[in-house]
């Protein structure tokens, strides 16, 4: 249902692409179950390819279009990820997935080169100038941490088939990588209203950043429309997914505080209930909201680059049912649309005032319908020990008619070694077949390149794929281990791709990820080399000391130490002394 | 002549003027501590980073180094937040943030790198100190730190002479004109006792010895967030530098640290400032944390007629050239299909490296190429052993 409103919202994008404003945003709310809330922001910017070669910027960002152009990048996909998307009770994702990526940083571009190794310095080249731009350490994207995957991504905009020839696909992730404000910043940065106006206004580190699912993109590609000039489309987005009840803590105190006796529901049926102890009810209604109290801050009226007449100049949408009540909170002209038989109430906002969406606290009479995901995925680390461990990863599929090919993207690093021959598939309604079409693979060299393993699985109607493999930990030197190390190390989600099936023509791409892994290694005790360099140390002048004292000393008894008493530089200067005297004498004795 | 004499003196009495300034500000902000129990170390240098930005230095010209995420750390209750104080008045991380180097890219390596320019050609420009000899530098750093060496991260640490080595090297390279250096760590006199380039004035929270304590902890945040000597400079800077005009000095900064409060013995190192301890103290405060707009008149001899003239007709041709090289790409190219067969030919050459198709081969051939390969020894050996036999 929500991908399927997504996907007709994206297809008017497309077919608007040709209207007057070459900038567009949008704003889809959808509230979840459990107090939830979807926010969808969606922002697309147009600029022809030839002012684009120029250097003539009106909606692209200057500062992007640079570093592509220096990078020599046609096409880019970049991800800023936090949290887990909760299929089972969200359902399915937004835009099917292709706005999204992994835990931490997952950047992947279509770089024009004519070689591989002049492919990876522009590579390195664009992960550098991203780690500027964006104050993400996007620059530890290196050769250990890039893949050329084959069969998981397709490029997105139009590019001819002789310069596809020339592009390379360099993939590469940060699982570890923090989100925060901090990259919230330029993102806003580079959209042309800067989050002064139009739904960007809405944007707040504060809540983004304490969502439960979050994810950040940008998309720039070229798109060609027939016989027309060809654009290059930038498209930004947002999703997160809010909890209506801890968005709506104030920001000074946002420690929840235990409800006041008498604001509390009990259940009365309780035989313990009375005055001192109580068993709270569950609400029926839904929680009120406004766009100002989940969002912290209120939306500042339209950017005015956007359209000012039709269905693009809507740019507030949300998707509730019929019945719910939705007040427009504003002293400016609004205008509501609905489409989809009212599923969908579409709002344009006035141009230099707030607006406001208030959804009072209502007890709904019908629940939107949840469209199910086509996978369900999760993978985990299995096993124990220093020494070696196994990946397990379920794909299940919930469908009860429709078998799905699907590709299965893993990049791991290079101090995790995967055994190909462990490698294990098993469907749970057919175990004796075999799932595994086809196996692209690229070992691992340690400390130059991680593993990439992408594989072409089938799966039947209602059964569960369990995919396993060995892997072996490797030993880390010394200075390789982060500060954290105790930590562990974190793997890169898998990626996966569903294949557009036979019987289906739409060509369409659904994408889902795991979560990342944590890796624990074996660490040492890092202080072991210091205590080796002090017991080395002591067997030093230990044995040194002995041996030396042995050629160099003389050795003698205590009852011969009498005559030896005259030491020191005293008794030194009178023996030389003695000495000379003895020989001056001889000498005179011998003449006498 | 008399005129030509008139422009002579203007002209020297110009660069007497603008040889003693600088004309632009730079700040180098450095967190050392990684893990949330060293909350405060982060929240000192992000109330610096406050401090500078609201007296005026841009983000473009404040190389800020946060080595672990407080901000958006699971354990922080004000997500998106760092506080310094308890009453939780100031939001220090804010709306509008820009961190340079963050989690494991703040190492000695990177920092020495940065001070000294001595970094890659991908390097981006947000991520470099592109001072020149008309800079003036605030360097902060904080963290851990001991006898005459400072901690990054619990894993590594920087000693004095690392630093002073550094500063001599951008000093060498005319990388700063006048700097400060301000160090808020236990024994941080210690961090600048070596320094032995010109023009440096260094300060530090403690003795030799000496511990630099935290001011207060938040209990709801749950951990200590801003240490002494920093809470009193950020009080001097917040209730007497109002406003970029402010003439107050570095002495009345100096002479505001108070020892009973601070808990240490706050040290200020003034040999190295041209001009001693007076000329130190009489450096206006803005002359570090603010931004000046000095702009310098280039040569002073520039009061020629004809030479400016000359500089715009130049000025004009170059615009002239941009129009005329617009107009032409305008035209549509022909010469780019030809580029692209070229390419194309280039092209069936090259084969991209990447992942190989794995092909499970079930099938019997090799097996019987292994049973021939096998049997084709056994063979040999048994033909050796028969002919060792007949010898």
């Amino acid at each position: 249902m929500l991908s399927s409103l997504i996907f007709l919202l994206s297809l008017i994008f497309v077919t608007c692409t040709q209207a007057d404003s070459d900038y567009h945003e949008r704003l889809l709310l959808r509230p979840l179950p459990q107090s939830a809330l979807l926010a969808s922001f969606n922002f697309r910017s147009n600029e022809s390819s030839a002012s684009f070669e120029h250097r003539n910027f009106r909606y692209f960002p200057r500062s992007l279009g640079q570093t592509l152009q220096h990078a020599h990048t046609k096409e880019l996909h970049l991800r800023f990820s936090l949290g887990r998307w909760d299929a089972e009770s969200w359902g399915a994702r937004p835009w099917d997935g292709t706005r999204e990526g992994g835990t931490g940083v997952e950047l992947w571009a279509w770089v024009d080169a004519s070689s591989d190794e002049e492919a990876f310095a522009r590579w390195l080249t664009l992960t550098n100038a991203l780690s500027g731009l964006f104050c993400a350490s996007l620059n530890f994207i290196d050769s250990t941490k890039t893949i050329r995957p084959v069969i998981s991504f397709r490029p997105e905009g139009h590019h001819t088939n002789s310069s596809l020839l020339n592009l390379h696909l360099l993939h590469g992730t940060l699982p570890h990588e923090v989100v925060c404000t901090e990259n919230l910043t330029p993102f806003l940065k580079l959209l042309p209203c800067k989050g002064k106006a139009g739904i960007s206004s809405l944007l707040d580190g504060h809540k983004l950043f304490d969502a439960s699912w979050q994810t950040m993109s940008i998309d720039v590609r070229p798109v060609c429309g027939d016989g027309s000039e060809c654009v290059l489309e930038m498209e930004q987005t947002v999703d997160m997914v809010l909890d209506i009840e801890r968005s709506k803590r104030p920001r000074d105190n946002p420690i929840p505080r235990p409800v006041p006796t008498e604001e509390l529901s009990c259940d009365t049926s309780k035989p313990y209930n009375s005055e001192d102890s109580c068993y709270p009810l569950d609400k029926d209604a839904e929680p009120s909201w406004s766009l100002a109290e989940v969002f912290g801050r209120p939306l500042k009226g339209a950017c005015p680059l956007t359209d000012a007449s039709g269905y693009e100049s809507e740019t507030v949408c949300i998707n509730v049912p019929t019945e719910r009540e939705v007040q427009v909170n504003t002293s400016g002209t609004y205008a509501e649309e609905r489409h989809e038989d009212g599923l969908l109430r579409c709002y344009k906002l006035p141009t230099g005032v707030d607006f406001d969406l208030i959804l009072p606290e209502q007890v709904p009479t019908a629940n939107l319908a949840l469209e199910e995901p086509p996978l369900y995925a999760a993978r985990s680390i299995n096993g124990h020990g220093q020494e070696r461990g196994s990946v397990q990863a379920v794909i299940t599929n919930p469908s009860t008619t429709s078998a799905i090919q699907f590709v299965y993207l893993e990049s791991l690093p290079w101090f995790m070694k995967p055994y190909l021959h462990t490698l294990r598939a098993s469907i749970s309604t057919s175990p004796s077949s075999n799932p595994i079409e086809e196996t692209y693979y690229r070992p691992a060299v340690d400390r130059h390149r991680g593993t990439h393993l992408e594989l072409l699985l089938s799966i039947p109607p209602a059964s569960t794929i369990t995919l396993t493999y060995d892997f072996e930990k490797a030993i880390l030197r010394y200075t390789e281990y982060p500060p954290d190390a105790n930590r562990g190390f974190d793997v890169a989600p898998a990626v996966i791709r569903l294949l557009p099936s036979n019987s289906s023509p739409n060509t369409k791409n659904v994408y889902l990820r795991t979560t990342s892994l944590l890796l624990p290694l074996p660490t040492p005790d890092f202080s072991m080399p210091y205590n080796v360099i002090i017991l080395t140390s002591t067997v030093m002048a230990l044995g040194f000391g002995h041996i030396f004292n042995l050629l160099v000393r003389r050795f003698v008894g205590v009852d011969e130490v009498e005559n030896w008493n005259t030491g020191g530089l005293k008794g030194m200067l009178k023996s030389r002394i003695e000495r000379l005297r003895a020989r001056f004498l001889g000498k005179g004795k011998k003449d006498e | 002549m008399n005129s030509l004499q008139t422009v002579l003196f203007f002209a020297i009495a110009l660069i007497a003027l603008t040889s003693g300034e600088h004309t632009s500000n730079w700040a180098v902000l450095v967190s050392t501590s990684r893990f949330w129990f060293n909350y405060r170390h982060l929240a000192n240098v992000l109330s610096l980073y406050r401090t500078v930005k609201r007296l005026g230095i841009p983000d473009s010209q404040i190389i800020l180094m946060l080595p672990d995420d407080m901000a958006c750390n699971p354990r922080n209750a004000f997500p998106g937040t760092v506080y310094n104080n308890a009453d939780r008045a100031l939001d220090l991380y804010g709306d509008n943030i820009e961190v340079d180097y963050r989690g494991y890219e703040v190492t000695v390596e990177n920092f020495i790198r940065l001070l000294t320019d001595r970094v890659g050609e991908d390097m981006p420009r947000s991520k470099r100190l592109l001072t020149d000899d008309r800079s003036n530098i605030l360097v902060y750093m904080t963290g851990h730190g001991g006898n005459e060496f400072l901690k990054f991260q619990d894993a590594e640490e920087i000693s004095a002479f690392d630093l002073a080595d550094a500063f001599e090297q951008m000093w060498e390279k005319k990388r700063y004109h006048e700097m400060l250096f301000m160090i808020d760590t236990c024994q941080a006199n210690t961090m600048y006792s070596k320094f032995y380039s010109p023009n440096i004035l260094a300060t530090g929270s403690s003795e030799i010895d000496q511990s630099s304590y935290s001011h207060h902890a938040d209990n709801d945040v749950g951990v200590a967030v801003i240490d002494r000597y920093t809470y009193y400079n950020l009080d001097f800077l917040e209730t007497q530098v109002r406003e970029p005009s402010s003439k107050l000095t570095m002495g009345d900064l100096f002479d505001s640290y108070d020892e009973e409060k601070i808990h240490s013995h706050p040290g200020v190192r003034y040999d190295l400032f041209s001009g001693g301890e007076a000329g130190a103290r009489s450096r206006l405060v803005m002359d570090f944390f603010g931004n000046v707009q000095n702009v310098e008149v280039e040569g002073g001899f520039a009061g020629n007629e004809t030479t400016w003239q000359e500089e715009l007709q130049a000025i004009e041709r170059m615009i002239d050239e941009a129009k005329r090289r617009h107009n032409e790409s305008m035209v549509p190219l022909s010469q780019h299909p030809i580029e692209n067969t070229e390419r194309l030919v280039r092209k069936s050459v090259l084969k991209k490296e990447g992942a190989a198709k794995v092909n499970v081969d079930s099938s019997w051939g090799k097996q019987i190429v292994g049973a021939v390969a096998l049997l084709g020894c056994l063979g040999v050996w048994a033909a050796g052993s028969w002919l060792e036999a007949q010898d």
